[in-house]
């Protein structure tokens, strides 16, 4: 194998491959990404085993062939090597040795077999869809924030991603919680996508998938099965395994009966939040929030700190409510919320609040109170 | 095949299997039955483990001819006047151990009353007994125990090693020991003395502490606390451990009902909970607790050698220990063990010698091998240690090896104050005066109005030298402040409640059925500690709410783990633990790190701050926060005393 490439080129390829890649395995193989000369440019391919990427960056190739490498140590070296260098990759079989050469630079790394390197299977997709990367990215952003890291819920781990029907129109959502609070968001059906399992895609996919949207204006194509799911761009694919789980019932859990209803400003709200939790040392950052015609108030106290309160103009007709929210999860949903307003659908203080976008129904946040 | 009642022989080998296991239960029947007999001085005499022979000789009331020809016969007491099996007052009641001894082995009993003029002597042989005849012998009662299960050869192949059988007997007698202070015990295997307990001398209360440090070991004379409560018709009393006074295993955890020493997990459940706040989990208290209990509220007729016991109300007796412990170790406030300045001393010694770990705890108390007799005055490790340490070239002196890495001082007073004790005039005016420079403007406060002193330097931006009225004080600053950070938001915890985060999934848990009732059980009091729970059909819990500062937890572990500890300890920890690790990560990150630069008033207020906050003489995992060394020690290890 020998080809020579542009740095920046194999750089950003790198760059996606080496995330996938985790810092420490215990089978040693998976430490490497596949390097593979081919006519159409050089392949590179990493995989964790529930996880690969691979993705195609334009190369000259002299001699066409495969290996393995260090997928870390070379991302760091080609991020050393000055930008618009030229890199020379030749892989010698006999002494299983990568020559990196570039400028005055030569390094020598030591290859595994690429007979080793885990291919994953791809098996056969049931579904084929394109969503446009803005989609993707408002599915992703819109519910990531809520995935639970407790890896004994191991099914709440991902976004659940699924079609189903909303007022009637055929709609992709996305569902992410961790228990404490609820996030969902959709987007109209793409075409074929109807009938598609609902699968829950995992939290490290979800993470590698975001990188690479924010790198392509494109469409990104879409497949799936019961088990995998494959996105698809210009010159990279992804497909990542699905937590084989149930995701709950989800919307059992929204209320849809709340009929205490606050319109707010959503910046206005957010910042006093934010300024209001700052008392609040503990690592549970509670927040009260007392409502009453036309005004909320937010307040806060910490033994050790002492107390704070700000009023925040507010349309509220019902009677007056008091209510505690974890003020991070709070700042949390007002950050995901595009508009101007934000509408809060509460019943009590032991109750889902429902929050949301006035004007839009798209995203619903779905935050359970605090006893504070 | 027919019924037929069994030869009284077989019936008494029979009890033998329950009552005398191994010679080390022999020894304990034995020796009870002297205890009982108002022995005051008791020796053991064992060989080949207790094999071949058990020599138990008292100076208690004895017993006549008929006596003894009847103590050999099942179910013969003295100890049951009142005929009640609910009114017990002595250590033996069963009337079996005589005969199922005799059964198994070759006894012979001599004993002689007060009032006597002669011993009489009796002997049982695979259960046969002879006609009681005249013998030698002085006052009190010698059992001696020959070939014992010669008569049940099965026994005889489960017995361990000579050595190992004669820990388990001097086990036994320490554990005796330690519930009868005021009884003196040897035990000697032939050829050495393994358990030496001299009698002891005071009042009670000095009396025990100089036998369990004699059991328990010396170290535990210095860092024990006295309890002493009542409730409800119990007493509690005995001595404690200092929290940083600790061990890897809770072998070192005795206690006395009605001065017979029981084992009971209730003991390892309840302690664990006083200590909670004290030591990690792993670590285990030291500590010997007697309880005397009304006759009719405990049971000690569960186990054939009494080695459990049964409470009528379990709840009261773990309150009682609970709260005892709690007290005790409140009043302590922040005693540092004092073990810990002595290991420091101890690692005071010139280089290429093996250091002593800093907390040296290593005596096997329970087995204990080797004895001391109070009254405290300097070891012989003590001494050598601080001899050691004289050499020049001494690890106190690497204290000053490097002048320039010690920020908060200028090196002119540094070298003055080496000077001033190498011209042997160490007086604490002198070191003041030498060290004055370091207090910027404000004149010193008088070291004697705070307990732990004045702040005189900061050492590698980690450790805060202070002087006290009649010694130094080392403080470690972050573990301190750690304390103090924890301390502040344990207390903010209980003033304002925990915070609950409600669920908007509750979590359903399944459990054995059993289990899930005792946790269902204990609802209350996890609500309180913010974990809302309800039974949801049998074996299954549902969790509404949980504390609000575990975040995103593992629900079902956290069930589960409780259920554990109610089965085994009784106690539900796991939630306290839980919010205690989230608390001591929080403070850990929230206080002075080592490295960080102190002023004198930073320092100063870090010492008063640890004055007023109760347990601040210890880490949450049971290390020290300080160190104190007493002017005395010192002076010792300048070779001054």
């Amino acid at each position: 194998m020998k080809l020579t490439i542009e740095r920046s080129v194999l750089l950003k390829s790198l760059g996606h491959v080496q995330s996938v890649v985790e810092r420490r395995n215990t089978i040693p193989i998976l430490s490497n990404v596949k390097l593979d000369a081919t006519p159409d440019g050089l392949k590179l391919n990493a995989t964790d085993m529930d996880l690969e990427i691979v993705e195609t960056a334009e190369a000259q190739v002299q001699d066409a062939g495969a290996t393995t490498a260090p997928a870390h140590t070379l991302h760091d070296i080609v991020r050393k090597l000055p930008d618009g260098s030229q890199i020379e990759l030749t892989y010698n079989a006999e002494d299983s040795q990568l020559a990196l050469r570039s400028g005055r630079s030569r390094f020598s790394l030591s290859c595994l077999p690429v007979e080793d390197f885990p291919a994953m299977v791809g098996g056969e997709f049931s579904h084929n869809f394109a969503v446009s990367a803005g989609d993707l990215r408002a599915l992703i952003d819109r519910t990531r924030f809520a995935i639970s890291t407790e890896e004994t819920r191991f099914y709440l781990n991902g976004i659940y991603l699924h079609a189903t029907k909303s007022d009637g129109v055929d709609v992709l959502r996305a569902v992410a919680t961790d228990g404490h609070r609820l996030a969902r968001f959709e987007v109209p059906l793409p075409e074929g996508a109807g009938g598609m399992p609902g699968v829950i895609v995992p939290r490290k996919t979800v993470g590698e998938l975001r990188k690479l949207i924010d790198e392509t204006g494109m469409d990104v194509s879409i497949s799936l099965s019961e088990t995998k799911v494959r996105f698809g761009f210009d010159e990279a694919t992804l497909t990542s395994k699905l937590i084989d789980g149930t995701f709950p019932d989800y919307e059992r859990v929204i209320p849809t009966e709340n009929d205490k209803v606050m319109e707010v400003d959503r910046k206005l709200i957010a910042d006093a939040v934010d300024r209001v939790s700052a008392i609040s040392t503990e690592k549970s950052r509670a927040i009260k929030i007392a409502l009453e015609k036309g005004v909320v108030t937010l307040s806060a106290s910490s033994p050790e700190a002492g107390s704070a309160v700000e009023e925040v103009e507010a349309s509220f007709d019902a009677g007056p409510l008091e209510i505690g929210f974890n003020s991070r999860y709070l700042m949390d949903i007002l950050g995901q919320i595009e508009g101007e307003a934000a509408r809060f659908d509460m019943a009590d203080a032991a109750s889902p609040t429902v929050i949301r976008e006035v004007s839009d129904g798209a995203a619903i946040y779905v935050l359970m109170p605090m006893r504070v | 095949m027919s019924l037929r009642l069994l030869p009284p022989t077989l019936i008494n080998q029979i009890a033998a299997g329950e009552v005398v296991e191994r010679p080390a239960s022999a020894v304990k029947e034995l020796v009870e039955n002297a205890i009982d007999a108002g022995a005051a001085r008791v020796d053991v005499t064992l060989s080949e483990g207790g094999r071949a022979l058990i020599a138990v000789q008292d100076d208690g009331r004895g017993m006549t001819p008929d006596d003894l020809a009847l103590a050999v016969e099942r179910h013969a007491t003295s100890k049951l006047p009142s005929e009640d099996l609910f009114d017990i007052g002595f250590l033996g009641f069963r009337g079996e151990a005589l005969p199922s001894i005799g059964s198994v082995a070759r006894m012979t009993l001599t004993s002689r009353t007060a009032e006597a003029d002669s011993a009489w002597r009796i002997q049982v042989e695979g259960g046969v007994k002879s006609a009681p005849e005249p013998a030698a012998g002085q006052r009190g009662t010698r059992v001696e125990v020959r070939d014992l299960f010669y008569a049940t050869p099965a026994r005889l192949k489960f017995l361990k090693t000579p050595r190992t059988e004669t820990q388990h007997a001097a086990d036994v007698i320490n554990r005796l020991g330690m519930a009868h202070p005021e009884v003196a015990f040897t035990l000697t295997d032939g050829t050495r003395s393994v358990v030496k307990l001299g009698a002891t001398q005071g009042d009670l209360f000095r009396r025990r502490l100089d036998r369990l440090s004699a059991v328990i070991g010396r170290d535990f004379f210095d860092n024990a606390l006295p309890v002493d409560a009542a409730r409800e018709g119990l007493r509690l009393t005995g001595h404690i451990g200092l929290p940083t006074f600790n061990r890897g295993n809770a072998q070192q955890q005795y206690l006395f009902v009605n001065g017979r020493p029981v084992k009971d997990r209730l003991l390892t459940g309840a302690v664990r909970g006083a200590y909670a706040d004290f030591l990690a989990s792993d670590r285990h208290a030291i500590l010997a607790l007697y309880l005397e209990v009304p006759p009719r509220d405990v049971d000690v007729n569960v186990h054939p050698a009494k080695a459990e016991v049964r409470f009528r109300d379990q709840q009261l007796v773990r309150g009682l220990i609970v709260s005892a412990l709690r007290h005790a170790l409140a009043e302590a406030g922040h005693r540092a063990s004092t073990t810990v300045s002595l290991g420091a001393l101890g690692a005071a010694r010139p280089e290429g010698q093996p250091q002593r770990p800093a907390l040296p705890l290593g005596r096997s108390g329970g087995q204990s091998a080797w004895s001391w007799t109070p009254p405290p005055r300097p070891s012989q490790d003590e001494v050598d240690a601080a001899y050691a340490a004289q050499a020049p070239q001494s690890g106190y002196g690497g204290l000053y090896e490097q002048p320039t890495r010690l920020p908060n001082l200028s090196a002119p007073p540094q070298a003055r104050s080496v000077e001033s004790h190498a011209d042997g005039r160490p007086a604490p005016p002198s070191f003041a005066e030498a060290m004055a420079a370091v207090d910027l403007d404000s004149p010193p406060p008088a070291a004697s109005e705070h307990p732990l002193g004045v702040a005189r330097a900061q050492l590698h931006a980690t450790y805060i030298v202070a002087q006290t009225a009649d010694g130094i004080v080392i403080v470690d600053q972050h573990a301190a402040h750690e304390r103090l950070v924890y301390e502040r938001m344990k207390q903010a915890m209980d003033a304002g409640g925990v915070a609950r985060q409600m669920l908007l999934l509750p979590e359903v848990v399944e459990l054995e059925e059993a289990a899930a009732d005792r946790v269902i059980a204990r609802a209350e009091e996890l609500g309180q500690l913010g974990l809302v729970l309800e039974g949801f059909g049998p074996g299954t819990i549902l969790v509404r709410e949980v504390p609000a500062l575990l975040g995103d937890c593992d629900v079902k572990g956290l069930i589960e783990d409780l259920a554990d500890e109610l089965a085994d300890l009784g106690e539900a920890l796991a939630l306290k633990d839980r919010l205690a690790d989230v608390c001591g990560t929080m403070a850990c990150h929230g206080s002075v790190r080592s490295g960080r630069l102190l002023n004198a008033e930073e320092m100063n207020a870090l010492l008063r701050q640890m004055e007023a906050t109760p347990h601040s003489g210890q880490c949450n995992h049971g290390r020290p926060t300080y160190v104190e060394l007493k002017l005395k020690d010192i002076e010792r290890l300048f070779g001054r005393r």
